[in-house]
């Protein structure tokens, strides 16, 4: 690949050998990790979607036109501390939420869970959902699926599972 | 150069963040210096061209990668590897020394490249999330990231952003394996952005000195009409010419009352005092707890401490002990209301119950109260329980009975009326943390009620009565004493309207009973029957039987309703128990020990027609 074509500003279509399609405009290639930094959009505004992309992969691309540098080197700035904290909220975020996704369940179930979850406490047990510690929801999350709890209760959580399922039938169908 | 580039590990961040064009990966800084550190100087200068504009380029291409993959951290990515699949997680580093791998935390994978076809997505399994994934520069085709900032204003405003988001909820902090220390707790300064607010400067100030009604304020924002009426609530003030003495001589007595001397924690606190020589003290035990044991404050007030520690039954059911270790004979009976009769009573009015007493309403009522005075002779109470002024009078009072005694009375009681034998006490019986007017009642009213126990007691021990707090009355009983019974304290206040029962029992003091000597016990035994009852029992020995009125029972039900069977007869049978074969009962009643000092409810509609006294 021409490192003379990956001149700073350059917007690009690109194809990966993996099947992506998208534009970019080059903020950085750096040949000797063979990394080329795009931006997708011409904003520059001070959030961007970055891309990084080892140029290895890169099935095909087009010039589309040559604008300025999308990096404004003057505004440029870290703040590691930040960047730290960032990173450490993130952790936090996602580990909270870890407990949210099971482990080896379809991502029907998640979403079934997900909806279950907005009304009733409900939480995880291997690849079966718990309802208020009591009704349990096991695989494949039929309503004929449901079982223990008081009667009250399993009926409650029953309907609502028909309920979601249906929902997400006619969000499937609309689709 | 390459010094300063040097100086770039993590814990230098916050000076670096200042210079342009710096760029840092985490972990690889020393790599990096080497690789870029011709480069670097470059790109100080972000206006420098050298040699052409790749050349330009080229030089600031690594450290731009640099830049934006350590934009990177903390940002959620997609990492597309080789085989198709798909990982998203926290970008968390990159080797940049290297060929730039990538390192993820909280990795999930997304999409499985061996899953294909057949399986709908939705029956695609998830992966647990795991800690740390590394995916070598050979693997990794892309990394897609979304809103990432990238310049200056990108992370202020992110910054801002998170601040906001970010609700750290306890289980999250404590679960987190990150949150090791536990944060320093710093006080909160009010920040420049924090808004000002002068007219809310002052909320705690007393009610007239804040420059905000709240009432008015409501009714402007909401069209909120209040109905609130002060005098539905307390004793209506009665504002005369004399108000601004009244008022000057309770603010008075009020600073003179807080500026006290204390050992007591909390009221320490209050007044600005540090006690705080002893650094076993937490927190919780400067601004919450209650002061129990007071094992080391007990030093020079043996013959207070039953007193004290008494206050408290006294201040719910009455300071029948008090009274009772006094003298059975001078116990005065009590009005025992807040709203206080006092005055109205000729009562030995209890000292301690400056909280009682620090009702507006004594400001009111004492002036127009002639006050009683009994028999006995008290220079004091001739001095000024008979013209009570408020102002002078009282002052002179309170002077004369401040130096003689020690005031530290309040404390471990934790600002409860003191029960102190001697007057002085009286009237700094106990901070009273209410408004002025009250203050100057308190005082006025206390020094009355001292004239008063001077009087009635003129066998030396003011028999304070039972305080009385505004939830509960509770009158001393019976006070009858040798030369005192309770017609003879009835005809003493002949011009008053008397509180006392006139169908009690008389008290018949059993001598044969055993005395009992309270020991110092640091925690407070759970019932307050029982502090009474030893209490009394202790003082009764020297005293002549007595007869103790004995009447219970709200209402006018008194006759019929008899349930003390005190019987100083009985004694044999009477073991030194707290409570009263019949059991210890509450609230209204209250059976101390055998020689009951019986303190009794005073049922407002006894004695208490309406408000005049």
């Amino acid at each position: 690949m021409g490192g003379e074509e990956f001149a700073v500003g350059c917007l690009l279509s690109i194809k990966t050998t993996l099947g992506d399609e998208f534009e970019g405009q080059i903020i950085s290639y750096d040949r000797l990790s063979n990394i080329l930094v795009l931006q997708e959009g011409l904003e520059s505004g001070p959030r961007r979607n970055i891309r990084l992309l080892k140029a290895d992969y890169i099935k095909d691309f087009s010039l589309l036109r040559q604008d300025e540098d999308p990096l404004d080197v003057k505004k440029c700035f870290l703040d590691l501390t930040t960047l730290q904290a960032r990173e450490d909220s993130a952790i936090r975020q996602a580990e909270s939420d870890s407990e949210r996704f099971g482990v080896g369940v379809t991502s029907e179930a998640q979403t079934l869970f997900d909806a279950l979850s907005r009304t009733l406490p409900v939480r995880w047990d291997k690849t079966v959902i718990v309802v208020m510690n009591e009704v349990r929801v096991s695989s494949p999350y039929l309503p004929e699926s449901v079982s223990g709890g008081t009667p009250a209760a399993n009926e409650r959580v029953r309907k609502v599972l028909e309920f979601e399922r249906k929902r997400i039938q006619t969000r499937g169908t609309s689709q | 150069m390459n010094a300063q580039q040097a100086m770039l590990p993590k814990s230098s961040a916050n000076g670096f963040g200042h210079r342009r064009g710096d760029r840092e990966v985490g972990a690889r800084v020393e790599s990096k210096v080497q690789s870029g550190k011709s480069n670097q100087g470059r790109t100080q200068t972000s206006g420098e061209m050298a040699g052409g504009r790749t050349g330009v380029y080229e030089s600031s291409s690594r450290d731009r990668l640099v830049y934006l993959t350590t934009c990177l951290i903390g940002h959620p990515v997609e990492v597309h590897v080789k085989n198709g699949s798909i990982y998203t997680g926290i970008f968390h580093a990159t080797d940049a020394e290297n060929d730039f791998g990538i390192i993820l935390k909280m990795a999930r994978l997304i999409k499985d490249s061996s899953l294909r076809g057949d399986k709908p997505i939705t029956q695609l399994v998830s992966k647990a999330p795991s800690k740390i994934l590394i995916v070598p520069a050979k693997e990794f085709v892309q990394v897609i990231a979304k809103d990432v900032a990238i310049t200056r204003d990108g992370f202020a405003s992110e910054l801002q952003h998170e601040k906001h988001q970010e609700l750290l909820i306890d289980s999250a902090i404590t679960q987190s394996h990150h949150v090791e220390v536990e944060r320093v707790l710093e006080p909160w300064v009010p920040g420049e952005d924090d808004p000002q607010r002068p007219e809310l400067e002052n909320v705690f100030d007393s009610p007239w000195n804040r420059n905000w009604d709240q009432f008015e304020t409501n009714q402007k924002l909401f069209g909120v009409r209040s109905t609130f009426n002060e005098e539905l609530y307390t004793t209506k003030l009665e504002r005369g010419p004399q108000m601004r003495e009244y008022e000057r001589e309770a603010m008075r007595i009020a600073r003179e009352i807080e500026g006290e001397e204390t050992q007591d924690l909390h009221l320490a606190e209050e007044r600005g005092f540090d006690l705080h020589g002893n650094f076993d003290i937490d927190e919780e035990m400067r601004f919450s707890s209650v002061q129990r044991g007071r094992g080391f404050d007990d030093s020079g007030y043996e013959e207070e401490e039953d007193v004290m520690l008494d206050s408290h039954n006294i201040e719910t059911f009455g300071d029948s002990s008090d009274s009772s270790s006094r003298r059975p004979a001078d116990l005065t009976s009590l009005q025992g209301t807040v709203e206080v009769r006092i005055p109205s009573s000729s009562s030995l009015v209890d000292t301690s119950s400056l909280e009682t007493i620090a009702t507006k309403q004594l400001a009111s009522e004492l002036p127009s109260k002639s006050f009683p005075m009994s028999d006995n002779e008290s220079r004091i109470q001739n001095d000024f329980l008979g013209e009570y002024k408020g102002s002078s009078d009282a002052k002179e009072f309170a002077e004369k009975q401040s130096p003689s005694e020690d005031l530290q009375l309040s404390n471990p009681v934790d600002s409860r009326s003191l029960l102190n034998d001697k007057i002085d006490a009286s009237d700094k019986a106990g901070p009273c943390e209410k408004p002025s007017s009250s203050e100057l009642s308190g005082g006025t009213a206390s020094s009355k009620v001292t004239g008063e126990t001077h009087s009635a007691n003129s066998r030396g021990r003011p028999g304070s009565s039972a305080s009385s707090n505004s939830g509960c009355v509770v009158a001393v009983s019976a006070p009858s004493g040798p030369g005192l019974s309770p017609s003879s304290s009835m005809g003493s206040l002949s011009s008053e309207k008397s509180t006392l029962n006139p169908h009690a029992k008389e008290f018949k003091l059993n001598p044969n009973a055993k005395s009992f000597t309270p020991s110092q016990t640091p925690v407070r035994p759970p019932s307050p029957v029982s502090d009474g009852s030893f209490y009394y029992q202790a003082q009764m020995s020297p005293v002549p039987r007595m007869h103790m009125p004995v009447s219970y029972g709200i209402g006018s039900s008194f006759p019929g309703h008899q349930p003390v069977i005190y019987n100083p007869q009985v004694a044999p049978t009477q073991s030194p128990q707290p409570y009263h074969p019949n059991g210890p009962q509450y609230g209204q009643q209250m059976l101390l020990g055998q020689r009951q000092q019986v303190v009794y409810y005073q049922p407002e509609m006894q004695q208490y027609k309406g408000r005049h006294y």
